[in-house]
């Protein structure tokens, strides 16, 4: 009986999503948005009172799946400016001023990018934002990018997944997503 | 096509059979407002997506689209980032929400709306930033709420940091809603933001 009310379900949802394909009210996505913040769990811990340092940084980033696909070298072709997410183009806010690379950022919203190789990648912090995938792409908007060292993981990841680490005077933002991970650091 | 329909129609009825006699096993209304903290020290620091996934809708509608294929040089002028719970099987004012008592309108994170430049709401001018949402919902009308505490997460309703109230009515829509939906709309020169879940809809009208 569960068997057939979960089976009843998945079609229900796929009936809900097919019904909201018809009108103009969005369904949900495949590649699914999630948040992530610095100081980390950030929302969390203003509510429980348990903040020791203030807002800094948050990402916003779509989660394409692997699903059983060769991710980086495949998916996403080593060499290419890649919108390190899905649907709208990922987008970083710092709340005060960083550095990065050794250039300093204003404190404002940005979009990411990334290039990737097998053994780096180049972060791309760019000032084109509000914008959908990496199609427009604009080198000429770049505010700066930052050669980071890939390191493999244990185990596979298989949504692409963001999150912020305390560090050496910052935090790093990590990303990761199949058996790879980067790590961008961030200055105070 | 027609065994996918017969299908289709098949698990519709099951589902709603299934509300009927299996209320009991659903009615966990507190479950969306538990605070989950994501592990620091699981083995796998790598989230799986969360259950009631986020999403974002931009006013113009479908402005990064839009701005991606040239056809807008404009600026944004609101967006709204929401999670988006899911019925999966109950109603909504049945076994989820209770009248008069604040809803978060979404999950997890508090939902954010973003005015890039001010606005005029129910003849209320409200400056350009970011404000958290939320609802107080009675029978006939939704009371949404503007306040100033963001960067939060659920729903600590401290009415101190309110920035505005508007009051508008709810109806009822012909089909159901199986995830929660915010989006803007255009209708004869109105811009609403319209809030709908289940058999029910809230329009809040935005002048920019």
């Amino acid at each position: 009986m569960k068997k057939i009310v979960v089976l009843a379900s998945v079609f229900q949802l796929i009936f809900f999503s097919l019904l909201a394909q018809n009108s103009n009210i969005p369904p949900v996505d495949k590649s699914p948005m999630d948040m992530a913040y610095y100081p980390v769990n950030y929302p969390v811990l203003k509510i429980q009172d348990k903040l020791t340092e203030p807002l800094a940084a948050r990402v916003i980033y779509s989660r394409p799946q692997k699903a059983g696909r060769t991710i980086f070298g495949s998916l996403v072709k080593y060499g290419e400016v890649w919108r390190l997410g899905a649907n709208e183009a990922t987008e970083i806010e710092f709340f005060k001023s960083v550095k990065i690379g050794g250039k300093k950022i204003n404190k404002g919203r940005y979009t990411l990018y990334a290039l990737v190789n097998e053994n780096t990648w180049t972060i791309i912090v760019n000032k084109e934002t509000d914008t959908w995938g990496s199609f427009k792409y604009d080198k000429a908007k770049d505010v700066v990018r930052k050669e980071v060292t890939v390191e493999k993981t244990d185990m596979s990841i298989e949504s692409l997944s963001m999150l912020f680490e305390k560090a050496t005077g910052g935090y790093n933002l990590i990303v990761a997503w199949d058996n790879v991970k980067v790590a961008l650091p961030i200055i105070f | 096509m027609k065994t996918i329909l017969l299908v289709l129609f098949a698990s519709v009825l099951a589902v709603s059979c299934n509300n009927g006699n299996d209320n009991s096993t659903i009615t966990d209304k507190n479950k969306d407002d538990t605070v989950t903290i994501r592990p620091d020290n699981s083995i796998n620091p790598f989230d799986p997506t969360d259950i009631s996934p986020m999403d974002m809708s931009y006013y113009p509608v479908d402005y990064p689209q839009m701005k991606m294929s040239k056809a807008t040089t404009e600026l944004p002028k609101a967006r709204v980032i929401y999670s988006r719970p899911h019925l999966g099987g109950r109603r909504l004012f049945q076994n989820l929400l209770n009248y008069n008592e604040p809803w978060r309108l979404g999950a997890n994170e508090a939902t954010e709306i973003d005015f890039y430049k001010g606005v005029t709401i129910q003849n209320k001018k409200i400056k350009a930033g970011r404000y958290i949402l939320y609802c107080i919902p009675e029978k006939e009308n939704w009371t949404i709420v503007l306040n100033n505490n963001i960067d939060s997460w659920g729903l600590h309703p401290d009415a101190s940091q309110d920035i505005a109230r508007f009051q508008i009515p709810v109806t009822t829509t012909t089909s159901s809603l199986e995830f929660f939906t915010m989006y803007f709309k255009e209708k004869n020169n109105v811009t609403e933001l319209v809030m709908a879940w289940d058999y029910l809809e809230a329009r809040l009208p935005i002048s920019f």
